[in-house]
């Protein structure tokens, strides 16, 4: 359990970050938390050339305005004046810690208290753990239900991705080999629930749930039964027609395929996905409904 | 964590009390040291040109080994050792003169076939860690794959042993009485079949060796630090199998961060590394166990089956007990111990601390392509208690009994001690329904059941109350661990206890410790008896060159035996003690005790002396020695009980099921053992609800799974599933002292714990809903999959009961 040699760069800027992966062709890896790569690393499970560490990058581990990033998207500071109820904006090394702590965004508070214990919450990063891109985790997720825009820097410049691009597989994503994730949007949902089941305090979940009603209408998505989380459009129509959390989930259970693993097989991970589905609404529709020309009752939350 | 309170127990069973430590929880010796950094595991041994083994180890379960290339390696920087290294044509051969018993070979390196993934096949030696396993990465193995047969119950696909067809090393029937005819008579019969989960050990240090050959190849000599549990036996098997003479091997157990039974083994590793250590005389090899390969190759145990039957009358009454049990021995005999261990375990334990004549089960230890099972907290036991307890609550159902009530009917009972189990095991103590009504009494039974039935009419999540009795064997002498026929009987243990010329007191034990507070307890022990302050006497342990022997920590048995050598030093010491101070100070034996270190002399308040003038003149100013008195004061005593001294328990818990996930919830847990005299309230505390954690963890989350080719599925502790301190609930312990009949009264406290929990949660599930649970661990799916096949089958939720 000791990691094969590799160079180490502590990175002064994005674009030093930027110039090393790039002259690595693909060989180098980026260090944010170190939560899932070091014990990779450790197993030998990855075995990069050099390892070019982040931490010293707290320009990118803002929040909203704060970020100093720049570019498109809303900030945490007001509703927009356009009637959606906004985004919120975090840099890519904000950790779990601080994603727990902060009050603009309250589902990606809610879900970062899911995420492991506290040692590990105050190491890794909401853009490791997007990059990670492990289905069972959770800022997956809160990336996909939230309509999450992910801006990503490489050698030619920024680009933006959608979340619902972003996640292809199992651990992968469309992120480039010589592209450094910088930031994400997250669009503020005007009522959300959440509900995971672990086998253990602070496991990777064996399924969770999220919904959230965007401007657009119901998001449903459910992590642990797929490669990537998924969206159940399904059961969105139906929340959007008016039906209650217990018939969503019934529609999530038949629409979708789960794998199975040690963890939990393919029918308990749909069964499950039903369940938490409807504790999710239930825990949605617990939240006051916004009427016409409101933001909703979380963005009032302190 | 546990909240705990002790009922009296009887008086002590022996007058020698001195400052009366005994029974009392004092700082604990090795405290400072342990919570402030300050331990030395061998993790922490550094010396001079010390360097660094990486093993290479199998990636295919059953294969032939074709070669292994090691080209790209410096031979001076790298070395590399394979079983055709000189030296490594000796091998692991445990041994067992039990009829039918198949002995087989366990290389220190695999030799020509690698038999279960992780084992090891070859080794290297670099500067560091970090260089070995780069090393290692070069190494090379060409393997040709053969079938591969990783479960104990199902037609073997290729020999795993040329010696042992079929994969079978070993097989025995326990039988008594009439069992075929006591269940024809029987009211109702019951069958269960039952698969139970490997699981293992995992302390939180690993293992760990330096070893280091000093001196040339014929006349050097071998010290060997070593995270064991039996240093002494360590030295006695490695002398042996090296052909070197014994005062020649040094093996030092400092402090041992864990051990549960999994350090209780003489690996191959241990036997490599010292091999190694010979060829490369002069430079200390260190190998420091890692997390992933304690998952793949330390021995882990209970991958069990049973198929048992059990007959009652109608009035509840068991009247025999018929079946069968398979236990996966893994891919090699688990040295010294035999692939016997868990299986004559089972088939000798399986019935517990119920009364019965009609007994027959076939047990077997069966080879596999997975890691060698071994010695695990509990041996086996935790199986069968679950087997029993499963055959019992089956039972009640059938007859509609109470699952209390026939668990009351069965048990032995103060009068029927000394029981004669079926197996022939002598049980001491008959105290179980005493354990049972305290345990119900704590857990507030009757409003539970109130509840549980408020719940069942009117919604909610179900409750069930669980239940599990034991009888956990301790403390094995002679007699009580000749079961297995190895060519040693693990019954005694030699203690020293020396005074010192300044009056204080040196206590040479041969007990291990891997962090459960022996200094402490041997040191209360030697307190007392001697009649001296426990803070003027040290306990010494875990090193062969200063203690004379002692076979270390398993079977519960170091309270119990190295306890009751130590009694019986310190007594013999403090009768030395005493007789020369009745010459020093003209007064009569009879008339002066020592308390405190201080003579007195009956009736009078002022000591007439104290113990450091004594020893001054046993040692320094022999001219004032007594006619007839050798100078020195010292004594060496060695206790065998000859049987075991047997302790019994009983936990009971309730428990809170999510009936849509499966879930459980524990909502209180009580256990009350019978633990003999209590040496130290704390400690015994610690190790039981240190053992039900243990038990949890393999009733609900641990296991090793491997899939069909041998590839182990729960590699990293990401997978395996440990439990934390959010898992375990509160531990409500309580005692009665029933003292043991021997020197200190003390039953063995290590294991009893690990017992309960399998059978209590499987109870307790099937209570709350009405299902069987025929398979650990009991994971929230299983509970779900149960509840969904008996809705389908509609059968209710036990809501009629």
């Amino acid at each position: 359990m000791k990691p094969a040699p590799f160079d180490y760069h502590r990175a002064t800027s994005v674009a030093d970050a930027i110039a090393v992966l790039a002259a690595s062709e693909g060989s180098g890896k980026l260090l944010a938390g170190g939560q899932s790569l070091v014990p990779l690393l450790s197993m030998r499970m990855a075995q990069p050339t050099v390892l070019i560490d982040l931490n010293g990058l707290t320009d990118l581990s803002g929040l909203g305005d704060r970020s100093g990033l720049g570019g498109p998207g809303a900030s945490a500071d007001g509703p927009p004046t356009d009637g959606s109820t906004g985004s919120v904006r975090f840099g890519s090394m904000m950790r779990h810690s601080e994603l727990c702590r902060q009050t603009a965004h309250p589902l990606a508070a809610e879900m970062a208290g899911w995420i492991a214990h506290t040692a590990i919450r105050c190491r890794g990063t909401i853009g490791g753990s997007l990059a990670h891109a492990d289905p069972n985790a959770e800022c997956p997720a809160l990336a996909l239900v939230c309509d999450g825009r992910i801006t990503v820097q490489g050698p030619s410049g920024q680009r933006r991705i959608a979340a619902a691009d972003f996640f292809e597989g199992m651990l992968q994503t469309t992120l480039a080999d010589d592209e450094i994730l910088t930031a994400i949007d997250l669009a503020l949902p005007a009522r959300w629930g959440f509900a995971e089941l672990a086998r253990r305090q602070g496991d990777f979940a064996v399924v969770l749930a999220a919904v959230a009603e965007l401007d657009d209408g119901w998001r449903v998505v459910v992590g642990g039964v797929d490669s990537t989380p998924i969206r159940v459009p399904a059961a969105e129509a139906a929340l959007d027609s008016g039906v209650d959390g217990a018939e969503a989930g019934r529609l999530v259970e038949t629409q979708i395929v789960a794998y199975d693993d040690i963890h939990g097989g393919a029918s308990y991970r749909r069964a499950m996905a039903a369940e938490l589905v409807r504790r999710a609404c239930d825990m949605a529709f617990s939240q006051a409904a916004p009427s016409a020309g409101e933001t909703g009752a979380v963005k009032s939350q302190p | 964590m546990p909240a705990t309170e002790s009922s009296a127990g009887q008086a002590a069973p022996t007058g020698h009390g001195g400052t009366g430590v005994v029974g009392t929880s004092p700082r604990r010796k090795e405290d400072h040291r342990l919570l402030t950094g300050g331990g030395r595991f061998v993790s922490d041994l550094q010396l001079p040109r010390m360097r660094h083994v990486a093993f290479v180890r199998s990636t295919y379960a059953h294969a032939r080994i074709l070669g292994i290339d090691h080209g790209d390696l410096d031979p001076i920087e790298s070395p590399v050792f394979t079983a055709l290294s000189p030296g490594f044509e000796v091998g692991l051969r445990a041994q067992s003169a039990l009829p039918g018993y198949v002995e087989t070979e366990q290389p220190p390196l695999a030799r020509g076939r690698a038999r279960f993934v992780g084992e090891a096949i070859a080794a290297v030696v670099a500067d560091d860690r970090y260089q070995a396993e780069d090393a290692a990465e070069l190494v090379v193995v060409d393997y040709q794959p053969l079938p591969v047969t990783v479960r104990a119950w199902e037609e073997p696909k290729h020999s795993i042993h040329d010696e042992a067809d079929g994969n079978l090393l070993l097989s025995r029937t326990f039988d008594a009485g009439d069992v075929d005819q006591a269940l024809a008579e029987a009211a109702v019969v019951v069958r269960r079949e039952l698969y139970t989960n490997r699981h293992g050990g995992n302390p939180m240090e690993g293992r760990a060796g330096v070893a280091l050959w000093e001196g040339g190849p014929d006349d050097g000599r071998l010290r060997f630090w070593n995270g064991t549990q039996i240093p002494h036996l360590v030295r006695n098997l490695l002398a042996e199998l090296m052909e070197i003479p014994e005062s020649r091997v040094q093996v030092i157990a400092p402090d041992v961060g864990g051990g549960f039974g999994t350090k209780a083994v003489l690996y191959p590793e241990d036997l490599a590394l010292c091999l190694m250590a010979r060829s490369l005389p002069g430079t200390p090899l260190k190998w420091v166990e890692d997390r992933t390969e304690h998952l793949f190759a330390a021995t882990a145990a209970r991958d069990h089956r049973y198929v048992l039957e059990a007959g009652f009358d109608a009035d509840g009454r068991l009247l025999g007990i018929r079946g069968d049990a398979w236990c996966n021995v893994g891919a090699y005999s688990v040295y010294p111990w035999t692939a016997g261990i868990e299986a004559l375990m089972a088939g000798g334990l399986l019935t517990g601390p119920y009364k019965l004549d009609n007994y027959r089960c076939t047990v077997r230890g069966v080879a596999t392509n997975t890691a060698p099972s071994g010695p695990y907290r509990g041996v086996a036991r935790p199986a069968t208690v679950y087997a029993m307890e499963c055959l019992l609550d089956s039972g009640a159902q059938a007859l509609g009994m109470d699952a209390i009530d026939i668990r009351r009917i069965n048990l032995i009972g103060p009068d029927d001690v000394p029981y004669r189990m079926p197996t022939r095991l002598i049980d001491d103590t008959g105290h179980y329904a005493e354990c049972l009504d305290s345990c119900t009494d704590r857990l507030g039974l009757a409003d539970l059941r109130a509840e549980q039935q408020r719940r069942r009419s009117d919604g909610g999540k179900p409750i069930g109350i669980g239940i599990a009795c034991y009888n956990e064997l301790t403390g094995l002498g002679r007699a009580a661990s000749a079961g297995p026929r190895m060519p040693f009987r693990t019954g005694h243990e030699a203690c020293t206890v020396r005074v010192n010329p300044d009056g204080r007191i040196v206590v040479l034990s041969g007990v291990t410790s891997q962090g459960q507070g022996l200094e402490t307890t041997l040191a209360q022990v030697v307190a007392d008896a001697v009649g001296v302050d426990y803070a003027d006497v040290e306990v010494r342990y875990g090193d062969t060159d200063q203690s004379l022997w002692g076979f270390g920590a398993f079977s519960s048995r170091q309270a119990v035996i190295a306890g009751g050598a130590a009694q019986l030093a310190a007594i013999d010491v403090r009768d030395a003690a005493l007789r020369l101070a009745a010459e020093l100070y003209e007064a009569a034996v009879g008339d002066l005790t020592l308390d405190g270190g201080q003579f007195r002399v009956a009736g009078s308040p002022e000591p007439v002396g104290t113990l450091a003038d004594a020893a001054r003149v046993a040692y320094l100013e022999s001219n004032r020695l007594p006619e007839g008195f050798e100078p020195g004061l010292d004594a060496t005593r060695f206790f065998d009980p000859v049987m075991g001294a047997f302790a019994a328990g009983v936990q009971l818990a309730a428990i809170e099921i999510d009936p849509v996930t499966g879930e459980i919830e524990i909502l209180r847990w009580v256990c009350v053992e019978d633990a003999g005299r209590v040496i130290n309230p704390q400690i015994v505390n610690g190790q039981i609800a240190g053992s039900i954690a243990q038990g949890i963890g393999g009733a609900q989350y641990e296991h090793l799974i491997y899939d069909d080719d041998g590839n182990l599925r729960t590699g990293t502790l990401l997978d395996y599933l440990m439990p934390t301190s959010a898992e375990i609930p509160e531990l409500e312990i309580g005692h009665i002292e029933r003292p043991a009949d021997n020197p200190t009264g003390v039953r063995g406290v290590g294991e009893g714990g690990t017992l309960g929990p399998a059978a209590v949660l499987a109870s307790a599930v099937s209570d709350a809903i009405g299902v069987e649970i025929d398979q650990l661990p009991v994971t929230p799916e299983r509970v779900w999959s149960a509840l969904r096949s008996a809705r389908s089958e509609g059968r209710a939720d036990r809501s009629e009961r």
